[in-house]
């Protein structure tokens, strides 16, 4: 294996390492993904012949998983912090409370689904369940990725914090740039869905 | 395994080239195919009729069902499974990292899943063929509703642009991070050479143009599987019954979706072409490009405007003429950096001493084929004549002067060029030359009738070629023509598929730099090593320093002081 230089490192005048830059690219493609299915919910909505009315019924488990994500992610910031200090147990809880809040987001959804379920409620039942689920779906698997990220990095062996920290920190760092645009994500979705 | 699953940049590139013209090969068959029920419409085909199956062909005579598989997927494998992969993932991947003086790739695992996540996109869409129903027949285009209710094939093709947008997604961002970072020293931005321009402008169309389709695709998968109506209206019917969805959906919305990647697919399409073409003609006109930095903001000033002409393909949904007014304006604008680009070809030839090898035939011959392809798409961009000629073989003339005398015959000047760097062996001048005459007459004697056809009204995607038609009936002896044209083409291209295996074991052996080039790329041992470079080299000058005066040679290569 060749070494590729500026993985871990900044290029001195790009002012970013190839992790982070891949990341960011990544993190535009996805905006781009989610603006056709943003623009595709509001070309529906718009051209409804029914008023698409807010899901307030279900706003309790929205509300919840909206804490979970952003609790999730602010325990991830923490962990960020954790990591570039190098104090690898307070890491390693904080990672812990990172992977595990987002992964309860997914039971709770799904109680969601099975509820609008036994109402009836499916994609088939008209566009505004057709881009509902669709929007949330896709975030859903969204933060099903993350959850499997943040756990390889949860299992980060103390090995490899000793001998490659910077290397170690970056990933860590790079992961937390994905989570926050999932929670920016969700929190476009809950003011769509659940709240106008 | 370790050959296979290679991470070096150069063996993946040679996968993706290898694989994309095995299915520019498999495309071009169906057109062959195509072609003969458009110049014998209801004859039996010959020779190979009984083989193609019950299911698509009567007593030898193509069925319709089959005739629109055909078409369908020959727009769907020349585009996404043929041209793109070789321009990018084969000459993007191999070329890149060398041009720019780096050692791999910024991500070479994500490399490797890129290629491999493309081998399964294409077997899927193939598989596709053997599914009730056959393979998708809804045009490569694939609208609603006539797709969403489509036999079994369209999901595969569903699921198979579901992985090749995920394979260029990779693919891309590894083409963007290896040019920002991983630039020898000294290679500043304008010491790039064009074609790795090229490639970064279309890295960020594939980066950003490609995940809108991704979203449809989703959504059409849904109407198709989960009963849901994002793009079947209220009120449908199909055979004269009601559809069964609860509807509330728009078609256009797929079409707006569609056309945005689909746009800036074209210059994904052009851009590496003309990367290529501009890296041979700098090299055997041995002068520098004319008009390098022109060329370089025309190429990132193209990749914005493509983002914003999609809609010129939807001026016969009744969109209004605001909408129409606004595109046609962007359409216009966007023909001046292409016109720039290839102006700057142009002005580059005077006063070169021109070395006709075969690779420079092809670049020369590129420029007025591009060119043609380009002016007559100035009448489609503009509502008022696209009204008459939409969907008529004067689009399909159109897009097919861009895409085949023009980037495939940059994508062989481009084998022609680099094959001594890959292989270390010389290809055979006389039968390349052989090869470029009998293209350039058969692929003219394809195309330039569809103007005609189109100017007179037929109809593309007509299964008959238009016989049923009286207005049309006049125009069968270029039918006729076209398909003796395409079977020659087809002829043709045995001398170069012989030429390549022949070559690749006893060509005459290549030295480093056998064409006296200057870019990093000819710096390095023939073939290159895995890590591309004995030592990092140094860049100390512009790509193009062709006939400096006062230097004993005459060209200087950017690694020497």
């Amino acid at each position: 294996m060749i070494g590729i230089p500026y993985t871990v490192e900044r290029r001195p005048d790009t002012g970013v390492n190839n992790v982070k830059l891949g990341v960011w690219l990544f993190l535009a493609s996805e905006v781009m993904l989610f603006g056709g299915l943003f623009s595709a919910y509001f070309m529906l909505r718009a051209g409804a012949l029914d008023r698409w009315r807010p899901l307030t019924s279900h706003a309790t488990t929205a509300v919840l998983n909206t804490v979970l994500l952003l609790g999730g992610s602010a325990a991830l910031s923490i962990a960020v912090r954790m990591a570039r200090a190098r104090r690898i147990a307070a890491y390693r809880g904080w990672m812990a409370a990172a992977t595990v809040l987002p992964l309860l987001f997914l039971p709770v959804k799904a109680l969601e689904y099975a509820d609008l379920a036994r109402l009836h409620v499916y994609p088939s039942s008209g566009t505004q369940w057709a881009t509902y689920y669709l929007l949330t779906g896709v975030h859903a698997l969204h933060v099903l990725a993350g959850v499997i990220v943040s756990a390889a990095l949860l299992a980060t062996s103390g090995a490899t914090w000793m001998g490659d920290a910077p290397r170690a920190i970056n990933r860590v760092e790079a992961a937390a740039l994905y989570w926050y645009f999932v929670d920016v994500i969700w929190l476009l979705l809950f003011v769509l869905l659940y709240v106008s | 395994m370790r050959r296979w699953f290679s991470l070096d940049h150069k063996i993946i590139g040679l996968q993706y080239a290898v694989t994309s013209m095995v299915f520019l090969l498999v495309g071009f068959s169906l057109m062959m195919l195509l072609r003969w029920q458009l110049a014998y419409p209801k004859q039996p085909i010959p020779l190979i009729g009984a083989l193609l199956g019950s299911r698509n062909v009567t007593n030898g005579i193509m069925l319709p069902e089959f005739y629109n598989q055909l078409g369908a997927m020959h727009g769907t494998i020349m585009i996404f499974l043929g041209v793109v992969p070789l321009s990018v993932g084969g000459f993007g991947n191999y070329l890149v990292p060398l041009q720019v003086g780096a050692a791999d790739m910024a991500f070479p695992r994500l490399n490797m899943l890129s290629y491999w996540i493309y081998l399964a996109g294409g077997v899927v869409m193939l598989a596709s063929f053997f599914v009730p129903g056959g393979a998708p027949n809804s045009g490569w285009t694939s609208y609603p509703p006539l797709a969403d209710i489509a036999t079994a094939g369209q999901t595969f093709w569903l699921i198979g642009m579901v992985f090749l947008i995920t394979s260029s997604l990779l693919g891309s961002i590894n083409i963007i991070v290896t040019i920002l970072q991983l630039r020898a020293p000294g290679m500043t931005f304008m010491r790039l050479p064009f074609l790795v321009w090229a490639q970064l402008v279309t890295a960020f169309l594939l980066l950003l143009a490609f995940p809108p389709l991704e979203s449809a695709a989703l959504m059409q998968l849904m109407d198709r599987l989960a009963g849901t109506s994002f793009f079947l209206p209220s009120g449908l019917v199909v055979g004269q019954k009601a559809a069964a969805a609860a509807g509330g959906g728009n078609p256009l919305l797929w079409q707006h979706l569609f056309w945005f990647l689909a746009h800036p697919e074209v210059y994904v399409l052009i851009l590496p072409a003309m990367g290529i073409v501009a890296e041979v003609i700098a090299n055997n006109i041995r002068k520098p490009l004319w008009g390098y930095r022109l060329m370089v903001w025309s190429a990132m000033f193209l990749g914005f405007m493509s983002m914003l002409v999609w809609a010129h393909h939807m001026f016969l949904t009744g969109m209004g003429t605001t909408m129409s007014a606004f595109f046609q304006t962007t359409t216009m604008i966007i023909s001046i950096p292409s016109v720039i680009i290839l102006t700057s070809l142009l002005m580059s030839l005077w006063g070169g001493s021109i070395r006709f090898t075969t690779p420079m035939l092809f670049a020369l011959a590129f420029l007025p084929m591009f060119g043609l392809g380009g002016l007559t798409g100035l009448p489609l961009g503009l509502a008022a004549s696209d009204i008459h000629l939409h969907d008529t073989y004067y689009v399909v003339g159109h897009f097919h002067y861009i895409v085949a005398p023009g980037t495939i015959f940059a994508l062989f000047a481009g084998v022609y060029y680099w094959f001594p760097k890959v292989t270390g062996r010389m290809m055979d001048d006389r039968l390349g030359r052989l090869h470029f005459i009998g293209s350039f007459i058969c692929m003219n004697a394809v195309f330039m009738p569809m103007f005609i056809q189109g100017l007179a009204g037929l109809n593309r995607r007509l299964y008959d070629g238009g016989i049923t038609y009286a207005h049309a009936h006049g125009l069968q002896k270029w039918n006729v023509m076209q398909g003796w044209a395409a079977w020659t083409l087809g002829l043709v291209q045995i001398l170069f598929i012989v030429n390549v295996v022949v070559s690749v074991r006893r060509g005459a052996p290549a030295s480093d730099n056998p064409w006296d080039a200057t870019t990093l790329d000819w710096a390095t041992a023939t073939p290159p090593p895995h890590g591309n470079f004995a030592a990092l080299p140094t860049v100390y000058r512009g790509a193009y320093e062709y006939s400096v005066p006062g230097s004993a040679r005459d060209f200087m290569p950017q690694h020497e002081a």
